[in-house]
Parts: structure tokens; C-alpha cells; sequence
């Protein structure tokens, strides 16, 4: 069992996810249009979801500390100074 | 203690701020200088304007809190990057810019010193706050594509701030490595 973590528009949301072998970016991309748009995704249910609306988003990979997998999608973060 | 901030903008100069409690010298790193619209995003005051940011922050710590700190007023490239950075006992990055991150990445890397990356998304709605081993640093998506210069983002980079900053703090009380995501409604640790 992943988690994947969708992060749109202010919003933060963690779904279990159940994967059968490696998942590309351009999958986790159009699994997470799909959950949002179906409310699959806890307290981040947008209905009319652009198709594109993660095209730009950035896919990391982690292992949890149980050696879970966990999946980010989100935003690009240029800017800090 | 040495903690070395790198950039000292937006993210850079707020969570800057929140560590002047720390028993470590601060040093500030940046060679842009602070304008008028820097005041509504940036821990700057009015009389900083004109001033370089790095010696700008040094003086308002000094004249504001009574805290000590050590500015550089230049630009980290590779060939200053070791006599910068090289006696830090960690390294903050809130660079603006991917080459200037990967830059200080591999300096990091190559020299075993702990770095940490502060990040904001360009639309003020996301910030992450990352260990190097765990942290890739994204371009921007246009060329020169406006940054948090305004105080349209000021919550959430007072949020972001605020994260990397007690994420220093962790580090140089306890040693740990917490990464956090920061949206506007919450702040998430994501690894430790």
C-alpha cells in the first residue's frame, strides 16, 4: 500500500493508494486529476478539475520509515530569497 | 554553532528572524540590495532600503534585538562557494534560483556539510521545507517569472518561515532532520 499526497491550491491531502508495480509520473499525474475530480481525495473534491491542472506538478518518491512508499504530488517551488 | 543563511529574501530574512534566540553565530549571505517593495514580503525595514540584505538583516538583529550576526554582501559562485560555506555547521538555503541551489547542493554534498532548503511555490499557496539528501531543486517554470517580491504571500511565507526556522532549531538542538510540507492551511512533517 503507497501514499500518495496531492497538494493543490493551498490544499493538502494524503489517499492510500494501491499500486501494482512502479506507477510513471505522467500515471500518478492522471491518477490524481481522476480522485480529485470523484472527491476520492479527503477535503479536496474539485469537480471540474482542468485535465491539465498537475502538468507542471513534480512527482517525489520516498520510503516511509516502515519502508511504505509515499508519493507527493505538488507544486514547483523556484523561489525562496 | 555556525548556521549560514543563503539568501536572505523572502524566506531567508523570516526565518532568520526567528532564530535569533539560538546560541550559534548567524551569518547572512546575499548580494541584492533591499527595495521599497522587498518591505511588504521581506523582514526589512524602511530604514534598509539601499542597503545590501545581508548587512541590512546584520544591522536591524543588532539595532532591533541586541543579536550579533556576520553579513557577506556578494554573490555565491563556485569560486567563493568553499571560503563562504566552508566553516558552516549548517547551511540554509532560500536561494531564488536553481543554479544557485544546485550550486550550493553539491558544495554540500562534497564537503559533508548538513544543508537545508527552504522553497515557495511561485503562486504563494505552497512551501516545502526540505533536507538536501531528500531535495531537488525545481527551475521555475518561465524565465525571470515573477517571485514573491509583493506582499500578496506574506502568510504563507511568515508560515514557511516559521517551519524552516524551528527546523534549524531542531537540527542544532537536537540533531534531527524534519521535512515539512507548508500549505495554507496546515504544515505537515513529511520525514525526519
Amino acid at each position: 500500500m503507497a501514499t500518495l499526497n496531492i497538494t493543490y491550491n493551498g490544499l493538502s491531502s494524503d489517499l492510500p493508494l494501491e499500486l501494482d508495480g512502479h506507477v510513471s509520473d505522467v500515471d500518478v499525474r492522471r491518477i490524481a486529476v481522476e480522485v480529485v475530480r470523484s472527491g476520492g481525495a479527503p477535503g479536496l473534491h474539485i469537480a471540474n478539475l482542468r485535465e491539465d491542472a498537475f502538468s507542471h506538478y513534480v512527482v517525489d518518491r520516498f520510503r516511509g520509515p516502515r519502508g511504505e512508499e509515499r508519493i507527493y504530488l505538488r507544486p514547483k517551488v523556484p523561489f525562496g530569497a | 554553532m555556525r548556521i549560514v543563511f543563503c539568501g536572505v529574501g523572502a524566506i531567508g530574512s523570516t526565518a532568520a528572524v526567528l532564530c535569533r534566540n539560538l546560541e550559534a553565530t548567524l551569518v547572512f549571505i546575499d548580494f541584492d540590495r533591499v527595495e521599497s517593495k522587498n518591505l511588504l514580503a521581506q523582514a526589512f525595514v524602511k530604514p534598509s532600503v539601499g542597503k545590501n540584505k545581508a548587512e541590512a538583516l546584520k544591522l536591524q538583529l543588532l539595532n532591533l534585538h541586541g543579536v550579533k550576526s556576520e553579513a557577506f554582501g556578494v554573490r555565491v559562485t563556485r569560486d567563493n562557494v568553499a571560503a563562504l560555506c566552508g566553516s558552516a555547521d549548517l547551511l540554509v538555503d532560500c536561494f531564488d534560483n536553481q543554479a544557485s541551489r544546485v550550486l550550493l547542493s553539491e558544495f554540500a554534498r562534497a564537503a559533508g556539510r548538513p544543508l537545508v532548503h527552504g522553497a515557495l511555490a511561485a503562486d504563494g499557496t505552497f512551501g516545502l521545507v526540505r533536507w538536501d539528501e531528500r531535495f531537488v531543486p525545481d527551475a521555475e517554470d518561465t524565465e525571470g517569472q515573477a517571485t514573491c517580491e509583493g506582499g500578496a504571500h506574506l502568510p504563507l511565507i511568515g508560515q514557511l518561515g516559521a517551519t524552516l526556522a524551528r527546523v534549524v532549531q531542531d537540527f542544532a538542538k537536537h540533531g534531527t532532520r524534519r521535512d515539512a510540507l507548508v500549505s495554507l492551511v496546515a504544515v505537515t512533517p513529511t520525514a525526519s
